[in-house]
């Protein structure tokens, strides 16, 4: 019996040891693998929506909730106000699994200035050329307040061809992220005057 | 204890070197080793794991009961691999992107567990730490040889520099999954012929 007692008894201790050791090291280092994610995976589609280097743009970060879900947003201020916001969304519904896009909005002139893809496990050589500039093209100077759809759907945007799906999915993604920043322009705007 | 201490030190670096002589870690020893900094990062990071993991089960050898001996290796293990994991991800983040999958599965890395049972859990903590530094530079220095091999001939370039003038035609079936077996199992060839020149018995661990 007593033997017994003394395997739970080990085994919990060092299960909890373990627990404790890993959470420190997750608090401490939380932050950091935090930043060194956003500068490998969020730095390049950040620097070509805002044509500036991406450790300018890093740090201007806020993280709205909407749904539950945290909505990661950059943006760069021109003469002390917010002029472009990059706005991170999911394109529900790709063929591989969900995509991560980051979709540029110009507040200014209330225009989009491009969709770039943050992360995606589409098929090399068909959906997978959704990073080419060609397709993400179209989404330079579209208004932001009418959605966007597929050509074959009545819009604007030239699917990628073998490859609508995925061309979809950035597509729903991007009007999830109009409808965002219209339902939210208010909180974004008080968020990122607080900071 | 002087004795004992050099020899535990430099075993790991020829007397049971991984994955040539303790025949155990090859999956990351084929999977990862395109090119020498792969290697060198994936062989750094287990021997890191091994130190610590070393020290830590050794230190404990009288208090974990030996029913659950294995459980609580693996316990031990998985923390100092999480952790590993953590750090890379926060210090050396395209290196952890080029690892992937291989740096959790540490875990269930042979040469972790098999020093833990061998050496470990039957030896004070000094010496299962220096064991540990040895087995795992041994494993490192091992990972960036295939690395370096596979990566000079496979892609032209050494640690990212190119090393043959452009007119070199890279052998590229080496970076691609047979070459992994093809190098490993030359250089075994290689390291028997030379023991067996040596005189040396065949050990295995």
């Amino acid at each position: 019996m007593s033997e017994i007692v003394r395997m739970v008894v080990v085994l919990s201790l060092i299960a909890g040891f373990s627990a404790a050791a890993l959470t420190a090291a997750n608090i401490q280092l939380g932050p950091r693998v935090d930043a060194q994610t956003d500068f490998y995976v969020r730095g390049p589609a950040l620097e070509r929506l805002f044509k500036k280097p991406a450790k300018e743009v890093l740090e201007n970060k806020i993280v709205i909730t909407s749904d539950g879900l945290p909505v990661p947003i950059f943006y760069i201020l021109k003469d002390k106000e917010v002029s472009d916001l990059a706005v991170e969304a999911i394109g529900k519904g790709g063929y591989g699994g969900d995509l991560k896009i980051m979709v540029g909005i110009d507040l200014v002139n209330e225009r989009q200035t491009g969709m770039e893809v943050v992360s995606h496990s589409e098929t090399p050589g068909l959906g997978a050329r959704i990073v080419e500039p060609g397709f993400r093209r179209q989404w330079q100077g579209l208004p932001i307040d009418t959605p966007m759809a597929l050509t074959s759907d009545g819009g604007e945007i030239d699917a990628i061809s073998g490859a609508s799906t995925t061309s979809r999915a950035a597509v729903n993604g991007t009007n999830d992220v109009l409808v965002f920043v219209r339902e939210h322009k208010d909180e974004i705007l008080k968020k990122i005057s607080e900071r | 204890m002087a004795n004992t201490f050099t020899e535990t030190l430099t075993a790991g670096l020829w007397r049971r070197i991984p994955p040539f002589r303790l025949v155990l870690g090859l999956c990351p020893a084929l999977a990862v080793t395109m090119s020498a900094e792969n290697g060198l990062g994936m062989g750094l990071a287990t021997a890191f794991v091994l130190i610590l993991s070393n020290g830590a089960i050794s230190s404990l050898r009288n208090v974990i009961p030996s029913k659950v001996r294995i459980a609580s290796y693996i316990v031990i293990i998985a923390t100092l691999v999480s952790i590993v994991e953590i750090l890379m991800k926060a210090y050396f983040f395209p290196l952890s992107e080029q690892l992937g999958i291989y740096i959790p599965l540490i875990v269930v890395n042979c040469i972790v567990l098999g020093r833990a049972e061998g050496f470990a859990s039957k030896n004070p903590p000094f010496i299962s730490m220096v064991d540990g530094l040895s087995v795992g530079i041994g494993y490192a220095i091992s990972l960036t040889l295939i690395g370096s091999l596979r990566e000079t001939f496979g892609a032209g370039t050494w640690f990212g520099i190119p090393v043959f003038s452009e007119s070199f035609e890279p052998m590229t079936f080496l970076v691609s999954a047979p070459g992994a077996f093809i190098t490993i199992g030359a250089l075994l060839a290689l390291q028997n012929i030379f023991s067996r020149w040596r005189g040396e018995k065949f050990i295995q661990g």
